[in-house]
């Protein structure tokens, strides 16, 4: 196994001055033995106080979509690069960056309010919160996401579509700076997954944590983001960042936003530019 | 004829499934009659092979006399002791074992070694730790019950899906709040499943144990009367045993049911 060469920790932002980056990557690759699954990675996403971006990722299977989004949440260490995440290292997972699975991820020991519950209690301590508190904290949660009567079910008589919210609820009870998804509505049917795209942007605008959320639908990557990244494999690499021309669809519906020209022509740039990222068409941005 | 007669896995008629399962108990129990018809001396099978229906029915108050309820008791005694130290033991390992792949490293040898030592042998070893009291005995059962609990423990932490332990670690929870508040409490509907299995299991040991050194309980019975007689009360012991067994195996059930409300009943 080859170490990475240690590397001085970044100079902190002075006071006063621009904050350091939400997220930034500094050549980051990855390798797992001889497979290299991202290679030079950089990018920087500012902080813009109560304003978080909603990033999208698509790409080819095997272009490290979730590779780059469990660097972030500090599941996985790069081999060479820095991940830094407010400007410090990234050194393991935080309550700082919360997570969404395609797998459904409720705990099966506790009801829905219990679920959305977790992240407060075991942080109870450094929240400062009292026991009420946190027990009206969660219930608004459970209320945004729409299960209130539903609250002391526990998950397996939900639907796959109610599980997913709980664990929307459940990490953005805990008001993550980064919220990252990872193909989260992958394992849903169509109609749930239309339901829960208006939900996570309607969230997403109301409490605007950085989200970086990936996806292996462009449309579902053109509604939900306001900047698409197109990734190409092998090694993987963030090609192309589109930011132009993707409408805001904060409070449209995603089967009327769909209709619109303005996302009809996004979705044609973003497919127009993963069929070329797949035929090497394009070199790594930056 | 029906489908589900010869289907592989077909779905056959409660009516049906409670016919079938009749069958086999008419037949044992029409051979029994048959096998012990008539005087003594004609029978196709000796009395002291196999008393006839009414004979094990007529000692059934002898066996009353004989303690049958102290003995049953102290059987019961033994088992719940030794089965408590054996959780105690093999639990928290199997958690420990299940949660970090160093403690795993350290037991696992152990571990699967012990699964094939044959429980029996370890009568006369305890035996000759312990001598033959009551101490023997408990620490023999909570061996026994140890060595089958062990790899079931270590089985339901691993069930546990990765998704729960990252979902909780990127809510913010520690090693120890992960293992607390995540592994454990999702493993333990299975674990209990492994302690309801290994308590079935227990009655055989015990017995084991009890026939070796005739003090009393179930197992002494059972062997006093295959020397002394009558062989009646062989069987009829056998039936308690059954029962005992099967009932607490229902209580189990009860109380997993009432503390896991949320484990999915296989459909």
């Amino acid at each position: 196994m080859t170490m990475p060469a240690p590397r001085p920790p970044p100079p902190a932002a002075p006071r006063g001055l621009k904050p350091p980056p939400v997220v930034e990557f500094r050549k980051v690759s990855v390798r797992f033995g001889a497979f290299t699954a991202v290679q030079d990675i950089t990018f920087a996403i500012d902080d813009v106080p109560e304003k978080g971006e909603f990033i999208t990722l698509v790409g080819p299977s095997g272009c490290g979509k979730s590779t780059i989004l469990n660097m972030i949440a500090g599941l996985l260490k790069q081999t060479e690069g820095d991940v830094l995440v407010g400007g410090l290292p990234v050194e393991g997972p935080g309550r700082d960056r919360g997570m969404i699975f395609q797998q459904y991820s409720s705990f099966p020991h506790l009801t829905v309010l219990n679920n959305v519950l977790f992240g407060l209690e075991i942080n109870a301590g450094e929240l400062g919160m009292d026991a009420g508190a946190r027990r009206d904290r969660a219930m608004q949660f459970v209320e945004h996401v729409g299960l209130r009567d539903h609250h002391h079910k526990y998950p397996h008589q939900l639907s796959g579509g109610q599980q997913q919210r709980v664990a929307i609820a459940r990490s953005l009870a805990v008001m993550p700076r980064i919220l990252l998804m990872d193909e989260p509505f992958s394992a849903l049917d169509e109609p749930t997954r239309l339901e829960m795209q208006e939900l996570i942007v309607a969230l997403w605008h109301k409490v605007h944590p950085t989200v970086f959320c990936v996806t292996h639908s462009i449309t579902e990557a053109v509604y939900l983001g306001e900047r698409v990244w197109v990734m190409a494999a092998g090694p993987g690499q963030i090609v192309v960042d589109i930011r132009e021309n993707i409408p805001p669809t904060v409070g449209v519906p995603p089967l009327v936003a769909q209709e619109r020209q303005d996302f009809k022509d996004a979705v044609r740039v973003v497919t127009e530019t993963f069929r070329k990222v797949s035929e090497k068409q394009f070199p790594a941005v930056r | 004829m029906p489908k589900w007669l010869t289907e592989i896995r077909g779905r056959v008629p409660l009516g049906a499934a409670i016919a079938l399962g009749v069958v086999p108990i008419v037949v044992m129990a029409g051979l029994w009659f048959w096998l012990t018809s008539g005087p003594v001396e004609e029978r196709h099978v000796s009395p002291t092979i196999l008393p006839s229906p009414a004979e094990v029915a007529r000692s059934v108050p002898d066996l009353l006399k004989r303690d049958l309820w102290l003995n049953t008791w102290a059987s019961l005694k033994r088992v719940s002791l030794g089965f408590l130290i054996g959780i105690a033991v093999a639990v928290p390992i199997g958690i420990f074992m299940g949660s970090f792949g160093s403690a795993r490293a350290v037991f696992n040898p152990v571990m699967t070694a012990s699964g094939y030592i044959p429980i029996a042998t370890l009568v006369p070893l305890t035996m000759s730790w312990w001598g033959t009291d009551e101490k023997q005995k408990i620490l023999f059962l909570a061996m026994a019950f140890g060595i089958y609990l062990l790899p079931l423990t270590v089985k339901a932490i691993d069930g546990v899906s990765e998704v729960y332990l990252r979902t909780a670690y990127t809510l913010g929870a520690t090693k120890w709040q992960a293992i607390r508040r995540v592994l454990v409490p999702i493993a333990l509907p299975d674990i209990w499943h492994g302690m309801r299995l290994a308590f079935g299991v227990g009655w055989t040991y015990l017995v084991l144990t009890e026939a070796l050194v005739i003090v009393d309980g179930l197992g002494a019975l059972v062997q006093m009367s295959q020397r002394r007689g009558p062989r009646e009360h062989i069987y009829l012991v056998i039936v308690v045993i059954t029962i005992v067994a099967w009932v607490f195996d229902l209580v189990w059930e009860r109380i997993g049911q009432v503390l896991f409300p949320y484990k999915r009943r296989p459909a």
